[in-house]
């Protein structure tokens, strides 16, 4: 019964992790009004997975009921999902950057965040395993006219992995919004590192991508998938006991860059325009200060990738 | 503002490009899956496969975890190259896996608790039915003989609601009349016919065949009541039973695609189906109208060469050539029998006669039966 649990709250944690954060960010980014879309984006998603799922299971359609079609199909939203988080990374920098006391109220103006980009994210981080997880479902359901227990196991996973998500979401929007923007950005691109690793696994089984057998380490020893914590790294972090040479190379050239990228603050790139709410966001993000010099004294800044702090015209 | 809409396009792009490769790559030969999933049976310990030798095309295991770990079921093939897998079979419950393999030597792997090598059991892959389907003028001779299908089911339900109409009337003569006519159409299709489990003995099935669960029924018995009794005023109910079954067979002949293998086999087992039921004058006993259904099984078979024909004359021009003398003497010897529209009855026949007719299918059956082999490229 535990293992059933633990399956539903590492499938859950999946998808509410992604939107939690997001909820959180259109919370302290002022952008309450964006959050029917990310329901909207979740409720389709949802309602699609589950739709598929019944047909998958009780129907004799052929669309996404073989192997490869269904790991191509979780490929191809899992390396969106990352194109969006990713997207979604940056918005946090620049308002980890640009943000803070006096310019607050201005964030709502400051970053223009399409209510279409928020939709299709949502959809996408709840898709990308709403399928898997809603055929797991119906596989429990057509099991428990023998005994319900798998079936309600599974579903107190997704109900934990929900309450995990809402935990994060009301510890993040209590902390200063610097601190906020800057952790919640570093915990994102391990998530998405995450993804975008489980996105090549997945082409790797469709037959895309080569390499499926060649296993970079076996951590199962330390990293039994049975327990409880392997499940949560894993659904956080898809962080797996037997990944493959080209998953880690994946995740490491994933993480990496956009780490660097995300932390580095070039000292006197922003200096020329928007001077006031530069000046404003240097003197105000100590937080975000103490983690960003030490990388930024590695690297030379330059100009072109200065970051915009400024609100938009 | 602009940048945002952008990325969000491309990424609905992405997304829908991928359903869509998704949507197209849509295996054409589900009837591959012949004889059912396979079950396996997955323990903390043990991995059982109900079969472990099984026919190229699409293979559909239903894994059942009935250990305490949760598992994954995987099919390796050479070198641990993953030909397909299914991982979250959480304790006590069914999971499918539905993978194309094509002719080879596999492994079957369960990984209770997800992780190793898993117990391996190895799996036999033979024929070719998968590969088959990608060849052009073969994916061709399906869609043709699917044509034929639609055609010939089409006129099944006509031809057998107004036999069934006679029936309920009480015209003795016109059922009689229209007896052997509806069957011509059943009798072409039959291989197809015969896929769908029940429906085929409801239909066609013989009084020495019927058992409790399903009793003497369809044509055989209308036939029986029309020419030995004389008297079909109580068959109302299985007239009307014979108009449905048929209606359903239709429906599901139109919907089914026949891979070229199976149309191959099909047009062997249409002659035997002569040489077994109407040489023999066993399958219209009553009637004694065996020649129609003859005349039918030998256009059917033709029917289904016919579609094959441009993949086996590129592959085997003699063989093609056999064929065509083959059912040119079929078709003369049958043409001694012809009476108007329709033909002499069994009875009325010598056995010189039927011996003519026995060895001109004979003589058939032999090219026929290297269809299947010169398709599969054995
Ligand atoms: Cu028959």
């Amino acid at each position: 019964m535990l293992a059933t649990y633990l399956i539903g709250l590492r499938e859950g944690l999946e998808a509410t992790l992604v939107v939690s954060i997001l909820v959180a960010f259109l919370v302290k980014s002022q952008r309450k009004d964006r959050l029917p879309q990310v329901w909207l984006g979740v409720g389709a998603a949802v309602a699609l997975s589950v739709l598929f799922g019944w047909l998958l299971s009780y129907t004799q359609t052929t669309l996404l009921r073989d192997y490869d079609d269904r790991e191509l199909f979780e490929a191809v939203t899992s390396i969106a999902a990352v194109v969006f988080v990713t997207w979604m990374i940056f918005w946090m920098r620049r308002a980890a950057r640009g943000i803070a006391g006096d310019l607050r109220s201005r964030l709502h103006d400051a970053l223009a965040v399409g209510s279409f980009a928020v939709l299709i994210m949502a959809f996408l981080a709840v898709v990308r395993e709403g399928l898997e997880t809603s055929m797991i479902f119906y596989a429990a359901v057509q099991g428990a006219d023998v005994n319900g227990g798998p079936l309600y196991a599974l579903l107190g996973g997704i109900a934990t992995a929900i309450g995990i998500g809402y935990l994060l979401f009301a510890t993040a929007v209590r902390i200063n919004l610097t601190v906020f923007f800057t952790w919640t950005g570093a915990l994102l691109i391990l998530v998405a590192a995450g993804i975008f690793k489980y996105g090549v696994h997945d082409l790797q089984e469709s037959g895309v991508l080569p390499g499926i057998g060649t296993i970079a380490y076996h951590a199962a020893g330390v990293l039994d998938p049975s327990t409880w914590y392997a499940a949560l790294l894993s659904g956080m972090f898809n962080i797996t006991a037997e990944p493959t040479v080209l998953e880690v190379a994946a995740w490491v050239a994933y993480a990496v860059p956009v780490l660097v990228l995300f932390l580095w603050r070039p000292r006197r790139a922003a200096a020329p325009a928007a001077a006031p709410a530069t000046e404003a966001g240097a003197t105000a993000a100590p937080e975000a200060a103490t983690t960003g010099p030490a990388l930024a004294a590695h690297s030379e800044p330059q100009p072109q990738s200065a970051p915009a702090p400024a609100p938009q015209q | 503002m602009r940048s945002t809409r952008f990325l969000a396009l491309a990424a609905v792009g992405t997304l829908t490009g991928g359903a869509l490769a998704a949507c197209t790559s849509d295996k054409t030969d589900g009837a591959a899956a012949a004889g059912g999933p396979i079950a396996v049976t997955a323990t903390d310990s043990a991995c059982e496969l109900a079969r472990t030798t099984l026919d190229a095309g699409t293979a559909v295991f239903k894994v059942t975890n009935s250990g305490a770990k949760v598992t994954e079921f995987y099919v390796y093939a050479d070198g641990d190259r993953v030909m397909g897998e299914v991982e979250n079979i959480t304790p006590g419950l069914s999971r499918e896996l539905r993978v194309e393999l094509p002719a080879g030597a596999y492994q079957a792997s369960c990984k209770p608790g997800m992780v190793g090598q898993g117990i391996r059991t190895a799996l036999t892959v033979s024929g070719s039915a998968a590969p088959l389907a990608e060849d052009a003028a073969l994916a061709q001779a399906s869609a043709d003989y699917s044509r034929y299908v639609r055609s010939q089911s089409t006129a099944l339900v006509d031809k057998t609601a107004e036999f069934v109409a006679a029936v309920k009337a009480g015209d003795v003569a016109k059922a009689k009349a229209l007896y052997p006519v509806a069957r011509t159409y059943f009798e072409r299709i039959e291989p197809v016919a015969e896929i769908f489990g029940d429906l085929d003995p409801k239909i066609d099935g013989r009084e020495d065949g019927a058992t409790k669960e399903l009793p003497f029924t369809g044509f055989h018995r209308l036939e029986k009541d029309l020419w030995v009794g004389g008297d079909v005023s109580k068959d109302g109910a299985i007239a009307d039973q014979l108009d449905a079954d048929v209606r359903a067979i239709a429906a599901k002949a139109q919907a089914e695609k026949l891979s070229p293998l199976q149309l191959a086999n099909g047009a062997k087992e249409l002659l035997d189906e002569v040489a077994n039921g109407k040489i023999t004058g066993e399958e219209d006993r009553y009637s004694h109208t065996d020649l129609w259904d003859f005349a039918a099984n030998v256009e059917g078979s033709k029917a289904a060469v016919a579609a094959l024909r441009p993949a086996l004359v590129k592959r085997d021009p003699a063989l093609v050539k056999s064929i065509d003398e083959g059912f040119a003497k079929v078709d003369a010897e049958l043409a001694k029998y012809r009476v108007g529209d329709g033909w002499k009855l069994h009875n009325q026949l010598s056995e010189a006669q039927l011996k003519g007719l026995s060895d001109a299918i004979n003589a058939l059956a032999e090219p026929i039966s290297k269809v299947a082999g010169v398709i599969s490229g054995k």
